[in-house]
């Protein structure tokens, strides 16, 4: 998964090292206002775990294939978003001064997709959802879906820079496609074993995930309210859910129609194609945002007029719902 | 575990070795720049490239059998990136693409495993830190070293207590399943070390600041 030299131009390659360096530095003084002396031990020493949990294969059902942990999410959920992104950077930098795995100059392209958009943004899909879900399973759930979105945003995120690097002679929605593809069934993997490690993490020692309350017996706490599927929060989760997958499958469900326009075009007859795009708002479900040839436009219009649609039905189930409230009427007799 | 299992010839004493560790990080990036500038119609460049490496491996006294070892567990990965470019428009263009990746990729990791089978990691380290590495990450970056050493032992020891105890095969849920379990419970044990590790490092009069004997 890592990239190596020679995929990414030079010049978007020093942007991103640039952000990244960035990145790494602000971590770097947050953790240094936060955290007294445990700072260089503990991060450290999860850079040391991350690194060697990599070892450990995961079978999959092809035999000769297997997985392994990424362990970004896991690191931010363990020690905080600022040390997360610091032991993804330092694995990183260890792996390429190791193993020559990831290049020199694509290095901080690396850690821009893994630890600024892996980890420091995985945190923060981790922590909003835990709002909603501040028990232990509430916890696990929000790691879990954290895990997915980063092995997707990063993989986005390479898609972006190679679409950057100014390479002549391929498709960018197909690539997408296949990337997305791809890494959304890598991301559950990653998904998973982050669950199944974090479960063991908070059945043992539950004190050591950031954030969570100490054990300390001198500092104790009234117990967390657990999590309840009050009406709200389930509207919520359902409609993000929602949200998720029309944003990330509506382009690709398009992407085969864009092969066929490819085809159409060839045969000389895309004169038929697209003959009034314009008439309805959502035509071919997509919102007129640009010209036809812009690829991303199309890509960002049909994923828009996905998530507009998942709204809008979404709003026409709630007011439906409203109706058929069990309570209601009860509420009235009393 | 052996200290040198992860780079194995990283402490011979060649004339590659004895070079002058800045001065060869930045050989190696000024020539992965060339390599990402030069097109691919230049070819003959990236040739000469190419044989300049394999000359600095032979003189640093590193097999061909470990490069082919290394070679083969990279070309899958870099192939698996590059064949996406012309599956991307149903095999009928990009080529050209793949082929300059594939050059290009190919030549930079030659480079970089040269460089870091001819510099051994703490003076790697050092090198890094004079050219402008921040020295907190430096100083994260030598624990973590230290360490990976020790859980890689841990992970061994809990490793081998499992095949003592596991007789049968496992299915696939329950072999994810008992492997994150090893995972987990490495964490515990590892972030427990960090913890007496930091403790006995503030017993000898540690105050997070870092302190070498050359500065």
């Amino acid at each position: 998964m890592h990239i190596a030299d020679g995929i990414i131009s030079p010049e978007v390659c020093a942007g991103m090292a640039v952000a990244s360096a960035g990145a790494v530095g602000f971590s770097l003084r947050q953790l240094k206002k936060t955290e007294t002396t445990k700072t260089i031990p503990l991060t450290g020493m999860m850079g040391a775990l991350v690194f060697a949990g990599q070892m450990v294969n995961f079978p999959l059902v092809v035999a000769p294939v297997s997985g392994h942990l990424l362990g970004g999410v896991l690191a931010s959920v363990i020690l905080g978003p600022w040390a997360g992104c610091l032991v993804v950077t330092l694995v990183l930098v260890v792996q390429w001064a190791l193993f020559a795995d990831g290049g020199m100059v694509a290095l901080g392209v690396n850690v821009f997709n893994m630890g600024v958009v892996g980890a420091l943004g995985g945190y923060a899909v981790y922590a909003g959802l835990r709002r909603w879900m501040p028990s232990p399973r509430g916890t696990i759930t929000s790691a879990i879906i954290a895990a997915w979105l980063s092995v997707l945003a990063a993989s986005t995120m390479f898609c972006l820079e190679f679409a950057l690097s100014g390479h002549r002679d391929y498709s960018l929605p197909n690539l997408f496609a296949l990337m997305t593809t791809f890494h959304s069934l890598i991301g559950l993997g990653e998904a998973l074993i982050t669950g199944f490690v974090l479960s063991v993490v908070l059945d043992q020692r539950p004190d050591l995930v950031y954030g969570q309350p100490s054990l300390d017996i001198m500092e104790t706490e009234p117990p967390r309210r657990s999590w309840q599927a009050t009406p709200l929060r389930t509207a919520v989760i359902g409609l993000m859910i929602a949200l998720a997958v029309a944003g990330f499958l509506a382009p690709f469900a398009s992407g085969y129609s864009d092969g066929l326009e490819a085809v159409a075009e060839k045969m000389g007859f895309d004169a038929q194609v697209d003959a009034d795009p314009q008439v309805l708002v959502l035509d071919e479900y997509q919102v007129p945002l640009g010209s036809e040839e812009s690829w991303f436009m199309s890509k960002l219009s049909v994923s828009i007029a996905g998530i507009g649609g998942t709204l809008a039905v979404f709003a026409i189930a709630l007011l439906l719902g409203r109706g058929l409230k069990p309570g209601a009427e009860a509420g009235h007799a009393t | 575990m052996p200290r040198d299992f992860l780079d194995p010839y990283s402490r011979g004493n060649s004339i590659c070795h004895r070079l002058p560790d800045r001065l060869k990080i930045l050989l190696v990036l000024a020539m992965i720049i060339t390599a990402l500038f030069v097109p691919p119609e230049n070819w003959p460049v990236h040739g000469c490239m190419a044989a300049a490496v394999f000359l600095a491996m032979t003189l640093a006294g590193i097999p061909l059998r470990y490069l082919l070892v290394r070679l083969m567990f990279f070309f899958p990965m870099i192939m698996g990136l590059a064949i996406a470019v012309p599956a991307s428009t149903g095999f009928t263009k990009g080529w050209d693409v793949m082929a300059t990746v594939l050059l290009r990729g190919t030549l930079s990791f030659m480079g970089v495993l040269w460089l870091v089978n001819v510099t051994p990691f703490d003076r790697l380290l050092v090198a890094l830190r004079q050219l402008g590495l921040p020295q907190m990450l430096a100083a994260i970056l030598a624990f973590m070293y230290r360490y990976i050493f020790v859980v890689f032992d841990e992970l061994e020891r809990m490793r081998e207590g499992r095949r003592a105890r596991t007789f049968s095969k496992q299915g696939l849920l329950a072999a994810w399943k008992t492997n994150a379990q090893l995972i987990g419970m490495l964490l515990i044990r590892s972030m427990n070390r960090a913890e007496r590790v930091h403790g006995a490092m503030c017993a000898r009069g540690f105050d997070g600041e870092i302190r070498t004997l050359d500065s």
